[in-house]
């Protein structure tokens, strides 16, 4: 299973030289006479290097700036939209999943069965929709507006209706008498949302927030479509812009994956549990 | 602050008190409604303008209403057969492979390896990786001459009679003229690449249901004399299969809207051998720019999403009877 991934590394750490040998070499383990042994192996960061470009910065916090586009520009953009839209989720998702979860009001079971709809709808088919609609708010001149609030908007209301769903079924699973007792108490129902029900459902609203956060980390063909600044593009966009650069370049391409998709394979190996309950969870559900 | 006590009826006159139990009244309408905004103007509007979109002309910059016209030029173009038949090829190798691959997998897991949660979690990790990203290293893999797979593939022995060059290698000539099968390799490994980043998921999915597989039954199959295959087909597969159905929609779902591993891996190419109708409506959409044609493909493709999603709602509410 993660063969590939080994591979990817390997390559990673090879100098271009070692890159472009024919026949391909496992492990550029070889001495000049041809003998071969560990104590030959040449790893270098060379390829990591090139993805990052750091330059002596004296003023910087580390001594050193990072030039290269990607971890300038791309990764923090990145990091900003799936950040704030995963906050943004937690919040919608919370509120209305607590309606859903205490209210029987009518319409409820239409609503909750349209919103399960709405999560086979692909992005990918409401594109040209969003497209338009990019193009005509960029033209309006909005004071202001900034192409990357709509771009969060957009993967909120992807990421929205399963995260709903995951946190309105963790809900359902906190006894409605602690709530009861916080009415008695003087509490109202918002006071007893953020008291009791949040701190409780806690794996569910952080699964809510990590799922988002991980779907909008590596959702490319929005990005790609939605945004034309470069000053905005996003990780996945950076990547691909890569495999057009760097047609000989393979050590620089698989360290950049490597970059690329570190971030969120350690948050998932910290988080594992979150993911694994959440996923099944709704899933099996629908 | 002071707690709050119950209200008093000469309090419950004040404006700001009715204001307040007027809202806490209609509560879980204030709690919807964010929600309900963004999901109207992310969802439901571009849905419905993609529907008015298909039926409109704006190529010329004026607007004309044409009907179905974009329906029948899109559905009797040759690509958009093509591109079926590729989807179809795609689908069907795409959902066989990953689910007999995630039943072995469920299945060894379920049985014997008691593996650590790290180890587990290191298995899962491709499910969190970018699909661009999986294109990008299972495309450094095939590079011909360079790629770390190119000496198996390129070896005239394994791969008669020239090797293989799974980049740009044309699909043979198909059996069925106007059905791509076989299928090109890039098609093959396209497969290859996308059932490896599913596999987790699916396998994560059936071991959750194996586990709700009541031993008992499995001890007293055994006792009456079932083998280990009789064992599987009778018992463990009927038992764990609305879980199955559920996965293999999700399969479905998955694949026919995925794009970005085609993207980064094949381009739909070599020629058109991989371009699947996910593919096929980005080019026509945003390379071609004919944004009717593209809207009459795109409504298409939501009118099966939304069968397939209803579906697996319908099976999983057929599970939640029986269990």
């Amino acid at each position: 299973m993660l063969l590939p991934i080994a591979l990817t590394l390997l390559t990673s750490f090879k100098r271009e030289a070692d890159v472009l040998r024919k026949p391909p070499v496992l492990l550029p383990c070889d001495a000049p006479d041809g003998s071969w042994g560990i104590q030959h192996c040449r790893f270098v960061l060379e390829g990591y290097e090139r993805v990052l470009i750091p330059k002596p910065a004296p003023g910087s916090l580390l001594g050193f700036e990072l030039t290269g586009r990607m971890f300038s520009t791309y990764v923090p953009n990145t990091f900003l939209y799936a950040f704030s839209s995963a906050a943004l989720v937690f919040i919608l998702a919370g509120l209305a999943g607590y309606a859903f979860s205490r209210y029987r009001f009518r319409g409820r079971r239409l609503l909750l069965v349209a919103i399960l709809a709405i999560t086979g709808i692909p992005l990918l088919t409401n594109l040209l929709a969003l497209y338009q609609m990019a193009v005509d708010l960029r033209k309006a001149n909005i004071p202001g507006y900034d192409e990357r609030m709509f771009m969060v908007l957009v993967y909120v209301g992807f990421q929205l209706p399963f995260a709903v769903w995951v946190v309105k079924s963790f809900f359902d699973t906190i006894p409605r008498e602690l709530e009861e007792a916080a009415f008695i108490d003087g509490c109202t129902p918002l006071c007893a949302l953020r008291r009791i029900v949040v701190p409780l459902a806690t794996p569910g609203l952080m699964a809510a927030f990590l799922l988002c956060f991980v779907n909008v980390w590596n959702e490319f063909i929005a990005g790609f479509l939605l945004l034309t600044r470069r000053e905005v593009r996003t990780a996945m966009f950076g990547m691909y812009d890569f495999l057009s650069q760097n047609i000989i370049n393979y050590q620089v391409i698989a360290a950049a994956c490597v970059l690329v998709a570190a971030p969120v394979v350690i948050l998932f190996l910290f988080t594992r549990r979150v993911f694994f309950e959440a996923m099944t969870e709704g899933a099996v559900k629908g | 602050m002071a707690t709050q006590l119950p209200l008093t009826s000469a309090q419950r006159t004040t404006f700001a008190n009715r204001i307040a139990e007027r809202f806490n009244q209609t509560l879980p309408l204030w709690l919807l409604l964010p929600t309900l905004l963004v999901l109207a103007v992310i969802q439901f509007y571009p849905g419905i303008y993609s529907i008015i979109l298909s039926l409109q002309d704006r190529r010329a910059g004026a607007v004309e209403w044409v009907g179905f016209r974009n329906f029948e030029r899109i559905f009797e173009s040759a690509i958009f057969r093509e591109s079926v038949g590729h989807t179809v090829v795609f689908l069907v190798g795409y959902v066989l492979v990953t689910m007999v691959a995630s039943l072995a997998v469920a299945l060894l897991l379920n049985q014997r390896l008691r593996l650590g949660g790290v180890y587990l979690a290191l298995l899962f990790i491709p499910w969190v990786i970018a699909d661009i990203i999986v294109g990008l290293i299972f495309g450094l893999l095939v590079v011909p001459e360079y790629g770390l797979l190119s000496p198996i593939l390129s070896n005239p022995t394994l791969f008669p009679p020239k090797g293989l060059s799974i980049p740009s290698d044309p699909p043979p000539k198909p059996w069925i003229a106007g059905f791509p099968f076989p299928p090109a390799p890039a098609m093959v490994y396209l497969i290859l690449a996308s059932s490896w980043r599913a596999l987790p998921f699916i396998t994560l999915l059936l071991l959750a249901a194996l586990k709700t597989v009541p031993s008992e039954i499995v001890e007293s199959a055994r006792i009456d004399g079932a083998g280990r295959l009789q064992l599987l087909f009778r018992i463990i597969l009927p038992l764990i299969l609305p879980t199955m159905v559920v996965a293999l929609f999700n399969l479905m779902l998955g694949g026919i809207n995925g794009i970005g591993l085609v993207f980064s891996l094949t381009r739909g190419g070599p020629g058109t051998a991989t371009e699947v109708l996910s593919y096929l409506l980005y080019t026509i959409g945003f390379q071609r720019l004919e944004f009717g044609r593209a809207a009459a493909l795109a409504v298409f493709m939501a009118v099966i999403n939304l069968a397939l999603i209803l579906l697996t709602l319908r099976v999983s509410r057929v599970d939640e009877r029986t269990t």
